[in-house]
């Protein structure tokens, strides 16, 4: 019997788990579509823009509320669904589901949280052996990590990436020759795509105080625009209070789609609608209601492995 | 009676690689240290936040200097400013205070003016990152080696630990709670939900050793509102459960389900005893947090020497070096100007172990 997409979408929507052996075929099928996308993908508004997710299911529920759902409205998903939320696997697990459905109509971008490294350590991998009782899982989704597109085009006009801009990049033709089939690396082109972040007291590039990437300044934008024809640059990647924030003149974005991140940081979160002329719309919203339900919590047998500390 | 060193240094980094961190769980500084932190947990079993005790001279002028530093919290109000993304930048001014006014702090403490610089390192970097403006487990490590640098100069001894933990910890997490509040700072590589709290560890341990054998409060008391508001300023465990339920706006079982998984363990004495292990295993154990972990005279440990070829992640002046762009097949230079260590690495080729990033 086939794979039935459509089944396991509206099974995850009711945020029912999907069966292992059934992640395994999603995971095996997405990459060989992923492995035939290009480096930059190029594609035409109407488009939504989403940013940080982090594993709040319930929030990117209501994002498909707000926003439409799937087929309706296009999706340009700019990375980190996982960690730190409590719903890392459902929510790859839909949106994955969503990307094979409909590969013209949702992309899905890298960030730096889809990395073995990272999820090792923030929460992805932890979640998986609580709810699989296995690494199995974890290891099928950070296998098909390694196959996400790392940038998207807008009409020409407008560079998506999860991070910012790289020192070693001046031409978006050279992030098209970047071998990203890997772990994302501790340095180079890849690695700061997926981690770099604006500083708007600076002009040109910096050390970043993250430790990886760099920061970059409004001449650095302004060249990257003129050299390579573009208006725009969207990114994710960074908390922001309001839900997004634009700096340098309009030049640069940030979108940030995890409301109340960490269930504590009682910031808004907003999507980007990007029109057919180019035009650029923040709808900002608010932690979906869903997250005060008391019986959203997973079931009390699932168990932290640190509680083993205690035992 | 400790041995004094020749020398005093500013404390460094020195690890960098597994290897570094494995030699390190080796190491004198290791055992000091950890066994410094256990002694002073095992101080305050039983012991509420009310408990007279012993405060020296030393420690008195401790709390001082610590309300020195709040009143700098008090002083510097956060900016308003519709361009900050998070973290409040009135922050930087309050670490370049205590930064700049580190040498006067210290004046009062006793200590040998040559050793000023070594201690007051580890006290600046007790309240966070300045650029990041963030703070985690790491930074309240920081403190507790500060403490640790005094019990080493021989300032303090086991007749404070009490008072330490009781007085001067305790004054030190009320001033993160204010800084945490007033400033946003972002948690340092939390781990959201899945970790015990976004910020601290160290009020955890020593709270759950103040409840140790208490005759009413219960491990499943914390999820009692009642308790937990009267009984919170006697134990810094319940003041963490405190904060928790004051910041976010989901209840205990939600936000924080490991808490809740401790809450069904049957003694406070299990939970302090897990706590200890945890600490290990989560937090000396973890090479992004301990790679920030600095050594000097007094706190001593030598790497494999790599981060000294690794780029310091602070450094922040930078000069011209030529990059060549990536995928030209004829180098030209792009005429950005990047960071000279950066230069140097690019130079120097792949290969060189770095720090593990902070998100």
């Amino acid at each position: 019997m086939g794979l039935d997409l459509d089944a396991c979408i509206s099974q995850l929507l009711q945020k029912q788990l999907l069966a292992e052996s059934l992640i395994k075929e999603i995971c095996e099928k997405t990459k060989e579509l992923l492995m035939r996308e290009s480096n930059v993908i190029h594609i035409s508004a109407p488009v939504t823009v989403v940013g940080d997710i982090h594993g709040q299911f319930y929030d990117l529920i209501e994002i498909f509320r707000i926003g439409g759902y799937c087929p309706y409205t296009n999706y340009l998903f700019l990375g980190d669904y996982v960690d730190r939320g409590l719903f890392s696997i459902e929510t790859i697990s839909l949106l994955t589901c969503l990307k094979l459905r409909y590969p013209e109509r949702v992309q899905l971008v890298r960030g730096n949280h889809e990395s073995r490294a990272v999820t090792q350590t923030y929460g992805f991998y932890t979640e998986c052996v609580r709810k699989y009782g296995n690494t199995n899982v974890w290891h099928y989704f950070t296998d098909m990590f390694d196959y996400l597109t790392l940038s998207v085009v807008i009409d020409d006009k407008i560079f998506c990436v999860h991070g910012g801009l790289s020192p070693s990049i001046h031409s978006i033709d050279q992030i098209k020759t970047l071998d990203r089939f890997r772990e994302i690396p501790h340095e180079g082109p890849m690695a700061d795509l997926v981690w770099s972040d604006p500083d708007q007291d600076k002009d040109e590039f910096a050390i970043s105080p993250r430790g990886a990437g760099y920061t970059f300044g409004g001449e650095v934008v302004k060249k990257f625009l003129h050299i390579n024809g573009m208006s725009h640059i969207l990114r994710a990647h960074q908390l922001c209070m309001e839900g997004y924030q634009v700096l340098y003149d309009d030049r640069l974005s940030t979108v940030w789609s995890a409301p109340n991140y960490c269930y504590r940081c009682g910031n808004m979160a907003s999507i980007l609608e990007v029109g057919v002329n180019g035009e650029r719309f923040f709808n900002v919203f608010d932690a979906a209601p869903e997250n005060d339900r008391e019986s959203s919590r997973p079931m009390a047998s699932e168990r932290l492995e640190n509680v083993l500390y205690f035992l | 009676m400790s041995i004094l060193p020749t020398e005093f240094r500013i404390p460094r980094k020195e690890i960098l690689t597994r290897d570094d961190l494995a030699k390190f769980h080796e190491s004198e500084a290791y055992e000091e240290f950890l066994n410094f932190i256990v002694r002073l947990n095992n101080s305050v079993k039983g012991l509420p936040l009310s408990t007279e005790c012993h405060v020296s001279q030393v420690v008195q002028h401790m709390l001082e200097v610590l309300n020195t530093v709040n009143s700098y919290c008090d002083e510097i109000p956060p900016l308003h400013n519709k361009q900050s993304r998070y973290g409040n930048p009135a922050f930087r001014d309050f670490y370049d205070r205590i930064a700049k006014n580190a040498d006067e702090i210290h004046e009062n403490l006793l200590l040998p003016q040559a050793a000023i610089q070594e201690v007051s390192r580890y006290f600046i970097e007790s309240w966070g990152n300045k650029k990041r403006i963030d703070y985690g487990t790491g930074h309240e490590a920081n403190f507790a080696v500060w403490l640790l640098c005094f019990e080493k100069l021989g300032l303090i001894g086991p007749d404070d630990h009490v008072a330490l933990v009781l007085k001067v910890f305790q004054k030190y997490i009320e001033i993160m709670r204010n800084l945490q509040f007033k400033y946003w700072l972002e948690p340092a590589g939390s781990h959201g939900v899945w970790g015990l709290d976004d910020y601290h560890f160290l009020p955890f341990m020593f709270g759950s050793a103040q409840l140790t054998g208490h005759k009413y409060i219960r491990p499943k008391s914390i999820h009692d509102t009642d308790i937990v508001d009267e009984y919170s300023k006697d134990f810094m465990y319940l003041a963490c459960i405190k904060f928790i339920n004051s910041v976010k706006t989901e209840s205990l079982r939600w936000s924080s389900p490991m808490i809740d998984d401790i809450s069904g363990v049957k003694t406070w004495a299990k939970i302090n005893e897990g706590m200890v292990k945890m600490y290990k295993g989560e937090v000396l154990s973890k090479l992004p947090i301990m790679q920030h972990f600095m050594f000097g005279s007094l706190i001593r440990f030598e790497g494999s020497g790599a981060t000294l070829v690794a780029a310091d992640d602070e450094e922040d002046e930078y000069n011209h070096i030529h990059v060549h762009a990536f995928g030209q097949e004829f180098p030209e230079c792009c005429g950005i100007r990047v960071p000279s260590a950066i230069g140097a690495k690019i130079v120097a080729g792949q290969g060189v172990p770095r720090r593990l990033p902070f998100d």
